[in-house]
């Protein structure tokens, strides 16, 4: 029974299982399940698994049982790119102006309304064009504006009303909110990096080693002897270089701000550098960039144990990466090509990470994501990517 | 047996349902959502209106599998040794095998209510191992080469509180559902719940309040029930306490609500330029 129900739902990619498929089909089975309502909620527990689906369930399930229109999944990113870009302009009118080519006074004269049309007019003259264009309004419709963890209005989401029926509260799609990326808050992140630290005896021998103490006793033919150690502290030392310039890490400047905070409490050893677009000649000790360069040369010095994390989007003209004199200050003047800087670095230390703010599926479009890629292993900043950077840092090889 | 609510527990219809259905299939049933949706509550409530004992394995970080199942106490048996002083049997390795939280609601004469608390604190491996016992109903003792089995399978509630997802083997094994934080009208419920008492007047300003607070933005840990119904409770402790005064903006007691400092700054100054407007 509701097999095309159960193909419907894995169609628009909630991930359900035939287990659990032949699962709701038992506690059918069992009489369990005597209404629609019932079904609704049970086929929800038991086929769904995660809150960011639950959206998608009720469209399907409003579909199904009440012939609803279902938006094909392009249809829902567009929803969301629209929203995004009505937000960005509302914080950023010349920005958009800018993106979307027209002049930023004509723009103010657009109503949200007009403007959405307008955007979704040029989202496919490019889809049909093919052109490269300003990809951030891409088909993909996830523009790097909405990426900054921001959460609108926050989860208020109510509780379930129960004189409705099933489909209406289907119909209500009462969990929208959930389909968002929600805040990476500090102690997520605390979570993400715990496994970040390399612990070495340290200190007065007050810990008791129950192995070691058996052993002995043993030896000593059951004379209990009790063998202290040194209790072990986190020595990890770690350099952390953000890139804090222009504008292209304007939205990620929160979820870094947040990653440095936590980073700074954490971390005994920790040294942070700032660079703009890409790391030249020197890097600087201070948020402005002036007062305490440091050579990156220098950093060849250092131990070589030392975890490098770069936080930055990898997202520039190639000329700035790969020629001499790259760089996008005048006053910066240099003869070795940024890609050989990071070059150097990456083969100075063997444990290095780039963590990019921006989403996975758009590295694909830049090419400066992708060269300096194949330097550092790079990762996206999210709970997820954090920790395959944490597991990757801490490898051993 | 049906699960239909308990004394201090509001139980919402489309949640009874769950809990019935994960009883009935004798499956785990993972909770989520924010703090202070009653995810652990719920375990309370459904020990307290099925009459059954409850078992708490609140996860830590650091724990080890085998921690919640069995412990083996060697100190005290290389003390046994060494002194000869109790009325253990040295040489019976079993005596020195103590249950874990799992354990005890595995050997258990009845059936309990086993709820795990906050298991996206431990890793992925304590996770999915935790479900292959879980699954099996028993697990080996390795030191006594001894099977526990369960006599009575427990019912088992899982909570969460990480937005990230459990791994897909654990999703698999579990029943699923999302606790959204409450509606106002079901926040007023609740409230009468713990303060039968309670004027109208004042429970709707107070939650009125509440959920004024809940807008304020950036603020990392948003007050949630427990935090309301203890501010309540201090409104209520205070002589000089009005209720006009939540109407006009003023909110006494904020560090009640607010834990975090930062949050307290933030909440204060929100609320100061409020009232200036």
């Amino acid at each position: 029974m509701f097999v095309n129900f159960f193909y419907k739902l894995r169609e628009v990619g909630i991930p359900a299982t035939p287990t659990s498929f032949l699962r709701l089909q038992k506690a059918m089975r069992l009489g369990l399940i005597s209404s629609l309502d019932d079904f609704y909620t049970s086929a929800r527990a038991i086929l769904v698994k995660s809150e960011r689906h639950f959206d998608l369930y009720d469209q399907v399930f409003a579909h199904y049982f009440r012939g609803m229109d279902l938006p094909d999944p392009e249809g829902i990113e567009l929803d969301e790119a629209a929203r995004m870009l009505l937000e960005q302009w509302l914080r950023d009118p010349e920005g958009v102006a800018e993106a979307l080519g027209v002049n930023p006074e004509d723009l103010l004269k657009l109503s949200p309304q007009e403007l959405i049309e307008y955007f979704l007019k040029r989202l496919k003259d490019q889809t049909e064009a093919h052109h490269g264009g300003n990809r951030w309004i891409g088909t993909r419709g996830t523009s790097p504006v909405g990426h900054s963890g921001h959460h609108p209005g926050g989860m208020r989401v109510g509780g379930a009303s129960m004189n409705k029926s099933a489909v209406k509260v289907a119909m209500d799609r009462r969990y929208r909110d959930y389909s968002m990326q929600g805040l990476l808050t500090q102690s997520q992140i605390g979570e993400a990096l715990k496994r970040l630290r390399y612990m070495v005896p340290f200190g007065p021998k007050d810990h008791v080693n129950i192995d070691e103490t058996i052993y002995e006793t043993m030896r000593n033919a059951g004379e209990i002897e009790i063998i202290f150690d040194r209790s072990l502290r986190d020595r990890l030392k770690i350099i952390l270089m953000i890139d804090n310039g222009g504008w292209s890490m304007d939205p990620y400047v929160d979820v870094v701000q947040i990653l440095f905070d936590y980073a700074r409490n954490q971390f005994k050893d920790l040294k942070t550098y700032y660079f703009h677009n890409s790391i030249y000649d020197y890097v600087w000790a201070d948020p402005p960039r002036r007062r305490k360069p440091q050579k990156v040369e220098e950093f060849g010095r250092l131990d070589p144990e030392t975890r490098l994390v770069i936080v930055g989007d990898a997202s520039m003209a190639p000329y700035e990466l790969m020629a001499t004199d790259g760089s996008i200050h005048i006053e910066e003047r240099n003869l070795i090509p940024s890609i050989d800087r990071l070059r150097f670095l990456a083969k100075n230390f063997r444990h290095a990470a780039w963590l990019n703010p921006r989403v996975e599926m758009e590295w694909h479009y830049v090419r400066t994501i992708q060269t300096i890629r194949m330097i550092f292993p790079m990762f996206e900043l999210t709970l997820d990517g954090l920790e395959k950077a944490v597991r990757h840092l801490m490898k051993n090889n | 047996m049906r699960f239909t609510g308990a004394s201090k527990y509001v139980l919402d219809p489309e949640l009874a349902q769950i809990v019935n259905i994960s009883m009935a299939l004798e499956m785990p049933l993972l909770l989520k959502g924010e703090p202070g949706t009653g995810k652990t509550m719920l375990a309370y409530a459904i020990a307290e209106a099925l009459d059954m004992p409850l078992i708490v394995l609140n996860v830590k970080s650091s724990m080890k599998l085998v921690e919640a199942l069995y412990q083996y106490d060697t100190l005290t048996r290389l003390n046994d040794s060494r002194f000869g002083d109790s009325k253990r049997d040295v040489s019976n390795i079993g005596e020195y095998i103590k249950m874990g939280k799992i354990g005890q609601a595995f050997v258990s004469d009845i059936r309990v209510v086993l709820l795990i608390d906050e298991i996206d604190k431990a890793d992925t491996d304590f996770q999915d191992d935790m479900l292959d016992v879980l699954d099996q109903m028993s697990f080996d003792i390795v030191e006594i080469d001894k099977t526990i089995q369960a006599r009575n399978r427990p019912v088992i509630v899982i909570t969460s509180n990480a937005k990230k997802d459990l791994s897909d083997p654990f999703l698999g094994r579990c029943n699923f559902h999302h606790i959204a934080f409450p509606t106002p009208d079901l926040m007023r419920e609740i409230i009468e719940v713990h303060f039968p008492a309670l004027e109208r007047d004042l429970s709707k300003a107070c939650i009125d309040t509440f959920y004024r607070l809940r807008e304020i933005p950036g603020i990392e840990k948003k007050p949630a029930t427990r935090e309301l119904i203890n501010w309540i409770r201090a409104l209520r402790s205070d002589p000089d306490f009005k209720t006009a005064r939540l109407g006009k903006g003023e909110v006494p007691f904020l560090g009640v609500l607010y834990k975090k400092s930062m949050d307290f700054t933030v909440a204060t100054q929100h609320l100061a330029r409020g009232i200036r407007n």
